[in-house]
C-alpha cells in the first residue's frame, strides 16, 4: 500500500465563513496503479493533490504515505517526504528558467544532499529516460512545451520517489505533445512506477487504469477504466 | 544544500541581474569606500604624527623651576649637580638633559646670523633627533672640560659659510647680549624645523649649541631653570617625578619650587583628538553604509516577491526553510561582500591618494581590510535577514499559484 487515507476532512477557515473542500475521504492506492483524479473545478481534487503531495495539511482524519503518517509530521520533516517521496509533474511545468535541464533535474537530488558527481549521473540518465539526452544543456525557454513536461516528469523521477503527483500535465499542451506524454507516464507505470494524476478531460483519463471522480469534496465514483488507450509505453 | 552550492547559485542569480546588481553594491561601495579612506587617512595621519614625536623619545619628564611669584632666588636654580644626582639616585632615569638658552648672534668676519643659542649636554641627542650633516655633534668631553666649541645649524652655516662642510674648524663669535665669546664650529646639524626654516628663508632664527658647561661665559643669564628628565618607560612616571622634586627639594632646602610634567602629554592629546576626528568622520561614512544596507535590503525583497514561484517549486522539490533562508541570505552576503571589495579598493586608493597630496603615509593595515569584510558581511545579513526569513516563511501552495 502506497496511500491510504482515513476519514479525511480539510476545512479552510476564511475566518468568515468556514469551507468544508474534502468531507470524509477514504482512498487506498496500491503500488503500480495508475490512477486519474478526475473532477469539475471546485470539487476537491486540486485539494486532495495538495494534501496528498504534502504540500498542505489535512484538518482531520489519517494520512499514511509509504506507511509513513504524515499527518503528524512537521514542515521540515513535511519537506524532507516531499523530496524522497513524492515527485511532482506541474500543468505549468515549473521549471526554473535560469538553470538548464539537467540543472533543473538534478534540483531534488540537491535538496536530498547529495554529491554533485552523482546528481549528474542521475540526471543524465533520467533526462535520457524521457528522451531527451541531446538537450539537456538547454535552459527551458529553449525547450517545446513537450520538452519542457518531460524534462519536469525527469525531475519528478530522479529520487526515486514512492510516487508521482502530475496536476493536468497536458493542460499547457498540443494534443500531439500530450499523446507523447501520456506515452511516457504509460511507460513509466509499466516500469512499477506508482502515478496518480489530475485531469478534467475525459481522453486523459482514459489512458489510466483507474478513476476517481470527486464532486463538492466527495468521491462519486471509483472504478476501472474500461476501453483504455493503450499507446504501447512510448517514450519518444 | 551545503554552503559552497548556494555560494555558486547565489553568484548566478547575482550574475544573471548584472544591472540591478552593481547599483544595488553601488550603495555599499560608496559606504565601504568612504569609510576605508578616512580611517585610512586618520590612521596615516596619526602614523605621521606619532613617528614625527617618536624620533625624540617619549619617555620624558619635564622639571621647571616655578615662577609663579617671582620669589625665586639664586639657590633655587636647577645646577648640573642636580642632573649628576638625579641620574645616580633614580635607577628608571636614563639620562637627564639640562638647558640653558638666549637668543643672540653667531658672526664671522662678514657676516651675521641671529639664532637661539642653547648649553646642552651630549644627551640632547637623546632627546631630539640631531642629524649630522657634517663634523660632529657636543661630547662627553667637549661637556666635561668646558671646552669652546658650538654646533651650529644648516641655516646657519648656509649663511655664514656657504655650505655645512666648510664650517667645521671655523671660528665665530658668539654675541649674546654684551657677552662676547669665541668659540670653534665642531658640527653642523640638520635644521630641526627644516620646514618653517625655508618658509621663511633667511629670516629663520639658527641654532647653536654649546656646551652648557662654558654657559657662564657665553650668556649673561646661565641659571638652567629647565631639566628634560628621560626614563626607561612611562610606567611609573609620576611616582618617579615625585622622587626628582623630593630630592631637588632636599638638595635645595626649600619646597614647593619644582614642577615636573610628562613631557609630551601634547602628543596624547593629540592622539585623542585625531582618533574621535576620525571616527565622527567614520562613524558620519558608516551611515552612508547602513543607507545602501536598506538598498540591498529592499532589492532582496523585489527579489523575493519576483522569485515567489521559484521557492514555492523549491520547496515542492524538498527545499525546507532552511535552505531557502541560506539562499536568500547568501545573495545579500555576495552582494555586499563584492561591494564591500571594490569599495575597499577604491577607499585604499582614494585614501593613498589623498595621503600623498597632503604628504602622509598610507595607513592600511589588515585592521581596516577585516573591518571593511567584517562591516560588509555584517550588512548583508543584518539587511538580508528579513528578506531571507520571509521568502523562506512562504506557503509552499500559495507560493507556487503566485503569477
Amino acid at each position: 500500500m502506497i496511500i491510504r487515507v482515513e476519514n479525511l476532512k480539510k476545512i479552510y477557515d476564511t475566518g468568515v465563513i468556514q469551507v468544508e473542500a474534502l468531507k470524509e475521504i477514504n482512498l487506498e492506492i496500491e503500488k503500480n496503479e495508475y490512477v486519474a483524479v478526475m473532477g469539475a473545478s471546485g470539487s476537491g481534487k486540486s485539494t486532495l493533490m495538495n494534501i496528498l503531495g504534502c504540500l498542505d495539511r489535512l484538518t482531520d482524519g489519517k494520512y499514511i504515505l509509504d506507511d509513513v503518517d504524515v499527518s503528524t509530521l512537521n514542515g521540515n520533516e513535511l519537506a524532507a517526504i516531499r523530496n524522497k517521496k513524492i515527485g511532482f509533474v506541474f500543468q505549468a511545468f515549473n521549471l526554473l528558467p535560469r538553470l538548464t535541464a539537467l540543472g533543473n533535474v538534478e534540483l531534488p537530488m540537491v535538496y536530498a544532499g547529495m554529491p554533485s558527481a552523482e546528481r549528474v549521473k542521475k540526471a543524465k540518465a533520467a533526462l535520457e529516460r524521457v528522451g531527451l539526452g541531446d538537450r539537456m544543456h538547454h535552459r527551458p525557454n529553449e525547450l517545446s512545451g513537450g520538452q519542457k513536461q518531460r524534462v519536469a516528469i525527469a525531475r519528478s523521477l530522479v529520487n526515486d520517489p514512492a510516487i508521482i503527483l502530475a496536476d493536468e500535465p497536458t493542460g499547457n499542451l498540443d494534443t500531439k505533445s500530450s499523446e507523447e506524454i501520456m506515452g511516457i507516464f504509460e511507460g513509466l507505470n509499466n516500469e512499477g512506477v506508482t502515478i496518480v494524476m489530475v485531469t478534467h478531460e475525459q481522453d486523459i483519463a482514459q489512458h489510466t487504469k483507474r478513476a476517481v471522480v470527486f464532486r463538492d469534496g466527495s468521491i462519486i465514483s471509483d472504478k476501472q477504466v474500461e476501453n483504455r488507450i493503450i499507446r504501447g509505453g512510448i517514450t519518444a | 544544500m551545503n554552503l559552497m552550492e548556494s555560494f555558486i547559485s547565489a553568484l548566478q542569480s547575482v550574475r544573471s541581474n548584472k544591472m540591478r546588481s552593481f547599483l544595488t553594491m553601488l550603495g555599499i561601495i560608496i559606504g565601504i569606500s568612504s569609510v576605508i579612506t578616512i580611517v585610512s587617512i586618520g590612521q596615516g595621519g596619526k602614523q605621521a604624527i606619532v613617528g614625527e614625536f617618536d624620533d625624540m623619545g617619549t619617555n620624558v619628564i619635564n622639571i621647571n623651576v616655578k615662577s609663579t611669584n617671582n620669589d625665586i632666588e639664586d639657590r633655587d636654580y636647577l645646577t648640573l649637580k642636580d642632573a649628576e644626582l638625579i641620574k645616580a639616585k633614580i635607577p628608571e632615569v636614563t639620562s637627564v638633559v639640562p638647558a640653558a638658552g638666549d637668543m643672540g648672534n653667531i658672526k664671522t668676519e662678514k657676516d651675521t646670523k641671529f639664532a637661539e643659542i642653547d648649553g646642552v649636554t651630549q644627551d640632547f641627542d637623546k632627546l631630539m633627533p640631531v642629524d649630522m650633516l657634517a663634523g660632529r655633534f657636543l661630547n662627553e668631553r667637549d661637556v666635561e672640560t668646558a671646552r669652546n666649541v658650538i654646533v651650529i645649524d644648516e641655516i646657519t652655516a648656509t649663511k655664514l659659510f656657504k655650505n655645512p662642510e666648510k664650517a667645521i674648524g671655523e671660528k665665530v663669535k658668539v654675541t649674546v647680549r654684551d657677552n662676547n665669546t669665541n668659540l670653534t664650529v665642531i658640527g653642523v646639524t640638520e635644521s630641526a624645523s627644516g620646514g618653517m626654516a625655508a618658509m621663511f628663508g633667511d629670516n629663520y632664527p639658527g641654532t647653536g649649541y654649546t656646551p652648557i658647561t662654558i654657559s657662564e661665559r657665553v650668556l649673561p643669564d646661565s641659571k638652567i631653570t629647565f631639566f628634560s628628565v628621560m626614563l626607561t618607560s612611562m610606567d611609573n612616571s609620576k611616582e618617579i617625578a615625585t622622587k626628582i622634586v623630593r630630592l631637588l627639594e632636599q638638595s635645595h632646602r626649600n619646597e614647593g619650587k619644582y614642577a615636573a610634567e610628562e613631557g609630551f602629554k601634547q602628543l596624547d592629546m593629540l592622539n585623542n583628538v585625531l582618533n574621535i576626528f576620525t571616527m565622527v568622520i567614520g562613524a558620519i561614512a558608516g551611515i552612508s553604509l547602513i543607507v545602501g544596507g536598506i538598498g540591498v535590503m529592499n532589492i532582496m525583497l523585489v527579489s523575493v516577491t519576483e522569485r515567489t514561484r521559484e521557492i514555492g517549486i523549491r520547496k515542492a522539490l524538498g527545499a525546507k526553510n532552511k535552505d531557502i533562508m541560506l539562499q536568500f541570505l547568501t545573495e545579500s552576503l555576495i552582494l555586499c561582500l563584492i561591494g564591500g571589495t571594490i569599495g575597499m579598493t577604491l577607499g585604499i586608493l582614494l585614501g593613498f591618494v589623498v595621503g600623498k597630496a597632503i604628504n602622509i603615509p598610507l595607513g592600511v593595515s589588515p585592521g581596516v581590510i577585516l573591518l571593511a569584510f567584517g562591516f560588509s558581511s555584517a550588512v548583508g545579513i543584518f539587511f538580508g535577514l528579513y528578506p531571507a526569513n520571509k521568502a523562506a516563511k512562504l506557503d509552499p501552495i500559495e507560493a507556487l499559484r503566485y503569477e
